[in-house]
Formats: structure tokens, C-alpha cells, sequence
């Protein structure tokens, strides 16, 4: 797959719109929105304090962490037998399973499952895979209505944009405009409150919950051992759209899994105070199977579409099978110096901040475009502390970055300039040759004692920094002069000590 | 309605094409060797006794903003009918919907509730035509429920046809051999402003109710209306979240087989969504209320 265009839904991909080639311009866009850095830097302020305390409050997070880590890895090493298993139960429990090798795949199975119970109005939970395969526009196409349910999702689809946050959707919105997207819809103006706003959608969305003919929810954890669907909420949308309607459409990635319940256990202790800080989150739902005989409620059929869609290249994977063990806590985004700035949108694909930047490029199988995101990262490994299973995303984007590469996408200028990088520091002579001709070099750009303004391709550098200036003498060389210094001092005092004493 | 097994599509290239991403010939069919499985010993070992459990649940659904009453066994039926009676008075609650449970059954609380004029609901097949007409609604009380079109006085069958009818979106109305029946039902309980379960266990260091689905014990009971009224009793709490696995395969030893539907609930329904704004109660009940008796 390469970079598809049509992520904000139009047909003629614009340069802003391609993941690689639009991230300055998106870049530039977002950190000049004030409203947008506030807002995004606020709210992940109070989930990142959020989860500290959760952490500190809960205690042997290490252990936690470590035990979290070990659970997926297992399960990805063995991932063959525990998709057999769960799907086997599933299927025992009387749920129909998919397996799909592509995204088109997966939205082939949900069309027709779709049409074969005529459906019209699809409503969904939140779901990252059906935003990764752009399900609702298919869904459009054929013209059946798809209704987000999450409130943040919601405001979204009526402002028809993409998610910018994995866990607040709709983190880049305030009040004023949901209030202008609500009126719109209603026909009538709104206040521009938390309340009054939310009751609106309450209200408007109920109706679609008892209407719809299909309830679509992704998946959080899938339990082999038992077959069962584990949905996890804070609004209660996922149980509306998995209890009310006819048919039940699960579209899940096929990493998703735990072996057991008692996994599950350690995964919802993890996740939640990972992402909100939440000791668990309002609702857990585990669904296993459609309503049994004697049930009042519940789907009639569950369908579970099992969706592979680039994840399968990472197995087997020395360094990137371990990104197979998210559990989409967003906790890397809220810690991520980059994203805190600039916000989702500017990542130009469903998954942002840390993990979308790693899984993005691996996902399209992409490294021209979407690997450009290995980029968006300072190297902190903030990511990397905050990750609940111990994912080490800063490696990972230090290893897209080399695959980039080697690839030969580079520009070729910064090859050369690599290249010349290299040969310098690969020798004594010409490095310290090198060091004495840049103190020469600089001396016509220097200002104030920096580079203020640099010329060509250093530009990009001085335009929002200033590049220090090489001093005369190096650091080498001042360590000699210092430790000659220290050597005449002390034969000085031990001289003196020595007339002291005598 | 007999139980099929479901079907599997693609499975067997899907699953080899990742075995043999894995470095393995052949799929793997035995259980991989695990060294450690679930929770951390340490965490495993925590135990409290009933008190301890009482007051750590309290403590943790107060914090969450639900609310907490814990009677005793022998006043048990008094005390619970006045307190939900009051509640219903507090938000002029006319109509309820309960689980069909025999503990629920032995508090005789539809006769307190019908007492005060509260209409009860329940959640069997016809629970909605045994239900007494009920006082029309008054514009105030009914405004949390009301569902733009259709929702008009009249008899809780008629209601159900007439937002079927009137809704804006059309229906396919093919399969399920008792949807017709449960339609109803489902409608009636969408206009109920209290829902009263008796969860299956309750956790304490979360603050959760455990609900397993199954017949008389409706999903929906927990998650239509507004409020939410739970009663259990002291014993069926734990610790961990865990034990109650642990308790459901015990119990489930014979089928080997969860219930349909296993819902963990943790104080009111919230949203973040709008600004980071708390709100509660988006869709599932806002206003939560645990009911332990010792």
C-alpha cells in the first residue's frame, strides 16, 4: 500500500495531505494555531498527571510494567496458536470470525454482512481499524449512514475531520465550535457548554442507538482461552452499540489478544491508568457470543473480523515485532514533546504522537512518505517511560530512520553532507583540520557570537534557532591546557606542604 | 432459538502465513509452556476481610461520585424501599425497570414503589404489559427521556410501535425469531428513568459492580435509564477483579462457557470529550447508587 490519499476524504491528494511531504506545512499550521498548542498541551498535562498518580497511588509499577511487557510478548510470539484458539471460541460461543489479509478485505466482509441484513444505518463505537481502513467512507458510498457514537468522535464526524488523540478525540475543539457544529446540525443555536452540549448529543444519539441495524465497535482485548470481546468505555457508546442492535460487527487488529482472563486482569490495570489515570475505566464489557436463548436483549449475530493490513511483515521482526504489543493507551503521546506541540493532525494518518510515527510508516509499508514521521521525534524516549508494556519506540524510530536510509530516501544533500560527516570524524587529522578551517569558515556569518542567518540548506536551522559558534579552541584542547595547569599546581603545593613541615 | 456454532472464514492461509512469520513450519496446535500468567504474586496475595471490602468499595464509588448505603440484613427490606423511594422522589422518577431476580423479588419493592406511584417494569417477556397504566407524563419529568418524535402518552406497546413507526430512519426488520417480542420490552425500558439490578459481585478496590447477563437480568436494566440502582450483599463483594474470574469459571465448570455478556461497572457513565470538561451521565446512567446489605 502506499500512501493513500483520501485520509480527510477528498479524491486529489494536495501536498499537505501526503503523510511525508506535507508534515512542515502541517508542522507550521499547528504551532501557529494558538488555541490548538493550549488545548493540546492542557489536556495531556492532566492525563500525564493523571497516570502519575495513578502509578504512584497503585505502586510496583515496575513490576506491573514488566509483567504487562512479558503477557504481550507471548502472546505475539505465539500468535498463530492463540488467533486458532480464540477464534475456535468464538465460533463455539455461535460468533462468525473473519479473517482478512487486507484492508479491503475487512471492508468487503463488513459490506456484505451490511447488505445481507439490508442495513442502512450503522452505529459505531469508537474504533481505531475502522478509521485505519477508512470504513465510513466505503460505507457512504454505498450509502449507508455510519453514526460515531463517542461524543469526541461525533463532533468530529459532523465537522468531518479525523481524530487528533487517541484516547480525546476531538482534543483540538472547543466549546464555541462544537457549539456552531451542534447548531447546525439542530437547526438551533446552543450555548457553548459542557452540559447543555452533551445532553444535545445524549439525546440525538439515542435515537440512533435504538434505530441502527448494525452496532460496529472495534476491540480492546480479545480472550482466547474464552472467545470473548473485551470493550472498554467511559460513556457507555460501546455497550449501547453492542447491546441494542440486531447484528454486532467487531473489526479488530489481529494482535489484540490476551491468552487468558487472568491476563486480561493485568491489561486492565494497565491500560486505563495508562490513559486517563483511571483506576478502571466506567465500563468493561466482555462479550462472548451473540444473546443466548431465554435473553431479552443483546445481538441476535456477532461477526468478528480479524484484520491483518501490514501488521504480519512485523512478525518475526528483530526490532519491530515488539510494536505489535500496543495496547493504544496514548500515554506516549501525552509525554511527547513533539506531539504536545503540534497536536495529531500533523502525524497525517489515523495513529499520531510516538506510536503512530513508528506504526504509521510499518503499517503502509511506506518509508518514502509515511517514514518521513521517524522524523517528528527529538530522540527523548519519553515514549518509551511511559509505555505501559515497554515498547522501545525511540529505538524503533532510530531503526526507521536508518531504514530510511539505506533505502537511499534521503535527500542528496544530506547524504552528501553525511558523508562528509563521516570521513572527518573517521580521522584524527582531517577532523582537527576540519574543526580549525569551520572556526575560519564562520567568521563571515557570525553575529553576536552566533550564526543568526545561515545560508542554503543551514537555513532550515537558523530560521527558528540560533547555531552557536565554534569556538577558537576545542574542548580537546582546553582539557590539555587545564590538566597541564593542575599538574604545575600541585607540584607547587606539595612543594610549599614539603617547606611546611621541615 | 438452538444455539449454532458460528463459522470461520480464511483462517487456515491467515494463520499459516503468520506461523511461518514466526519461523515455524506448521502452525503451532499445543498450548505454548507459560512461566507466569495474569497478576504479579504480590498483587495475587492481597486479601481483606468483609468489612474491609465494605469500606474500600465505599470509599472508591464515593470518589467516583456514586453513592453508597450500606443496611443491615434484618431491616434490609424497609431501609432499601425507603431509600429507593427516595431517590424516586428526589428525581420524580415515575417509572423503573428491574432485573427479574428472586433477591430482588424477596425486597418487595415493586409494592412500595407502586405504592408512591411509581410503575415498575420487568425485564421479562410481557414484563412491559403487566406494567399498570401509568399517570401521563408531566412535561418536566419526562423531558430527560423524551426521543424527539413518537414518545407521546399511551400504552407501552403503542409507544413502541409509534417510535417505530415515526422514526426517522428506516428499520430492516429481518431475523430473530423473538425480536418482535423483545422489541417491546426494549422500548418500554428505554422509558424508564431507574434501572434496579442485583449484581452478580461487586469489587472493592476498583469501585465495580459485576453484571452477568443472562434472561431476567437484562443488559439494558444497567444502562438505558438514568439512574441506576444496585443492591447486593456484603459477601458477594471481593477484593480484585480477578476473584470474580476465578468465581465465574468455578461456577461455570460444567458449560465451561461465559455468560453472553459480563459488564463491569464503575460509577457514573463520564466524558472528557468536550474541552477536558468532566461530564456525566453521556449515555449510560450519570447518577449511580450502590446498596450493600451486611
Amino acid at each position: 500500500m502506499s500512501a493513500a490519499p483520501g485520509k480527510h476524504g477528498a479524491a486529489v491528494p494536495d501536498e499537505t495531505q501526503l503523510i511525508g511531504s506535507g508534515l512542515k506545512k502541517r508542522t507550521e499550521t499547528a504551532l501557529s494555531d494558538e488555541f490548538l498548542r493550549n488545548a493540546v498541551a492542557f489536556t495531556t498535562d492532566k492525563l500525564r498527571g493523571g497516570r502519575l498518580n495513578a502509578m504512584s497511588e497503585f505502586g510496583n509499577w515496575e513490576q506491573w510494567r514488566e509483567r504487562g511487557r512479558a503477557i504481550r510478548e507471548h502472546t505475539i510470539r505465539h500468535l498463530d496458536y492463540y488467533l486458532a484458539e480464540f477464534s475456535d471460541n468464538v465460533a463455539k460461543a455461535g460468533g462468525n470470525v473473519y479473517f482478512c489479509r487486507t484492508a479491503e478485505d475487512a471492508v468487503k466482509t463488513f459490506l456484505d454482512i451490511a447488505e445481507r441484513r439490508k442495513a442502512k444505518l450503522v452505529a459505531k463505537g469508537k474504533s481505531m481499524v475502522s478509521e485505519e481502513i477508512h470504513l465510513n467512507r466505503h460505507l457512504e458510498e454505498r450509502g449507508i449512514q455510519a453514526i460515531e457514537t463517542d461524543l469526541g468522535e461525533y463532533i468530529l464526524q459532523l465537522a468531518k475531520e479525523t481524530p487528533s488523540h487517541l484516547i480525546i478525540p476531538a482534543i483540538h475543539k472547543n466549546k464555541r465550535q462544537i457549539a456552531d457544529l451542534f447548531a447546525q446540525e439542530a437547526g438551533e443555536p446552543f450555548p457553548p457548554e459542557t452540559q447543555a452540549l452533551a445532553a444535545y448529543a445524549k439525546r440525538k444519539l439515542r435515537n440512533y442507538f435504538l434505530e441502527a441495524d448494525i452496532g460496529l465497535t472495534g476491540c480492546n482485548f480479545g480472550v482466547a482461552e474464552t472467545g470473548s470481546i473485551t470493550l472498554v468505555s467511559n460513556e457507555g457508546n460501546a455497550r449501547m452499540v453492542s447491546t441494542i442492535p440486531k447484528v454486532h460487527v467487531v473489526v479488530m487488529g489481529m494482535e489484540r489478544l490476551v491468552p487468558t482472563l487472568d491476563d486480561l486482569e493485568v491489561m486492565l490495570n494497565l491500560l486505563p491508568r495508562s490513559a486517563t489515570g483511571q483506576k478502571l475505566t466506567t465500563y468493561v464489557s466482555l462479550i462472548t457470543g451473540p444473546k443466548r436463548e431465554g435473553d431479552w436483549d443483546g445481538p441476535e449475530e456477532l461477526h468478528v473480523i480479524i484484520l491483518d493490513n501490514g501488521r504480519s511483515a512485523q512478525l518475526g521482526d528483530p526490532v519491530f515485532q515488539e510494536v505489535l504489543h500496543c495496547i493504544r493507551c496514548a500515554a506516549c503521546l501525552n509525554v511527547c514533546p513533539v506531539y504536545r506541540h503540534v497536536g495529531g493532525h500533523t502525524y497525517g494518518s489515523v495513529y499520531s504522537g510516538p506510536i503512530g510515527a513508528v506504526l504509521t510508516p510499518l503499517l503502509q509499508q511506506d518509508m518514502k512518505e509515511a517514514g518521513q514521521l521517524a522524523y517528528a521525534s527529538s530522540l527523548c524516549g519519553a515514549c518509551y517511560e511511559a509505555c505501559p508494556v515497554k515498547i522501545p519506540l525511540h529505538d524503533m524510530l532510530v531503526h526507521l530512520r536508518h531504514r530510511k536510509v539505506r533505502m537511499g530516501l534521503t535527500p542528496a544533500a544530506e547524504r552528501a553532507a553525511f558523508k562528509l560527516y563521516r570521513t572527518a570524524f573517521g580521522n584524527v587529522k582531517l577532523y582537527r583540520f576540519a574543526a580549525k578551517a569551520a572556526y575560519y569558515l564562520q567568521k563571515p556569518l557570525l553575529r553576536k557570537g552566533a550564526i543568526r542567518s545561515a545560508p542554503g540548506p543551514m537555513s532550515g536551522w537558523t530560521r527558528s534557532r540560533f547555531f552557536p559558534m565554534k569556538p577558537k579552541r576545542s574542548f580537546r584542547e582546553r582539557w590539555a591546557e587545564l590538566q597541564r595547569q593542575l599538574e604545575r599546581e600541585r607540584t607547587r603545593e606539595q612543594t610549599e606542604a614539603g617547606g611546611e613541615t621541615r | 432459538m438452538r444455539r449454532e456454532t458460528g463459522k470461520i472464514y480464511g483462517r487456515d492461509a491467515f494463520i499459516a502465513h503468520i506461523s511461518g512469520k514466526l519461523g515455524r513450519k506448521e502452525p503451532l496446535l499445543h498450548a505454548p509452556e507459560r512461566l507466569f500468567r495474569g497478576v504479579p504474586d504480590f498483587y495475587e496475595k492481597i486479601r481483606l476481610d468483609e468489612s474491609g471490602k465494605v469500606n474500600l468499595f465505599a470509599e472508591s464509588w464515593t470518589a467516583l461520585g456514586g453513592n453508597v448505603r450500606v443496611v443491615k440484613r434484618e431491616e434490609a427490606k424497609e431501609a432499601i424501599g425507603a431509600y429507593v423511594l427516595k431517590v424516586c422522589a428526589e428525581f420524580k422518577v415515575n417509572r423503573a425497570v428491574r432485573w427479574d431476580h428472586a433477591q430482588l423479588d424477596s425486597l418487595d419493592l415493586d409494592d412500595s414503589l407502586a405504592g408512591a406511584g411509581v410503575e415498575v417494569v420487568l425485564w421479562r417477556e410481557n414484563g412491559e404489559s403487566e406494567v399498570r397504566e401509568a399517570e401521563p407524563d408531566t412535561a418536566e419529568d419526562s423531558g430527560s427521556v423524551k426521543q424527539g418524535k413518537g414518545t407521546a402518552a399511551g400504552g407501552m406497546a403503542g409507544r413502541a410501535a409509534e417510535l417505530e413507526e415515526a422514526a426517522d430512519v428506516p428499520t430492516a426488520n429481518g431475523g430473530g425469531t423473538n425480536r418482535s417480542r423483545r422489541e417491546p420490552l426494549l422500548q418500554a425500558a428505554e422509558q424508564c428513568r431507574m434501572g434496579i439490578v442485583w449484581p452478580d459481585y461487586a469489587i472493592a478496590n476498583t469501585g465495580t459492580l459485576v453484571l452477568l447477563a443472562q434472561g431476567g437480568r437484562g443488559r439494558s436494566v444497567s444502562l438505558l435509564p438514568e439512574i441506576l440502582v444496585a443492591v447486593f450483599r456484603s459477601d458477594q463483594l471481593v477484593t480484585r477483579m480477578g476473584e470474580v474470574f476465578e468465581r465465574i469459571k468455578a461456577d461455570d465448570s460444567q458449560t465451561n462457557e461465559l455468560p453472553s455478556s459480563i459488564n463491569f461497572i464503575t460509577g457514573p457513565s463520564r466524558s472528557a470529550d468536550i474541552e477536558n470538561d468532566l461530564t456525566i451521565g453521556v449515555h449510560g446512567p450519570g447518577n449511580v447508587h450502590a446498596i450493600i446489605i451486611e
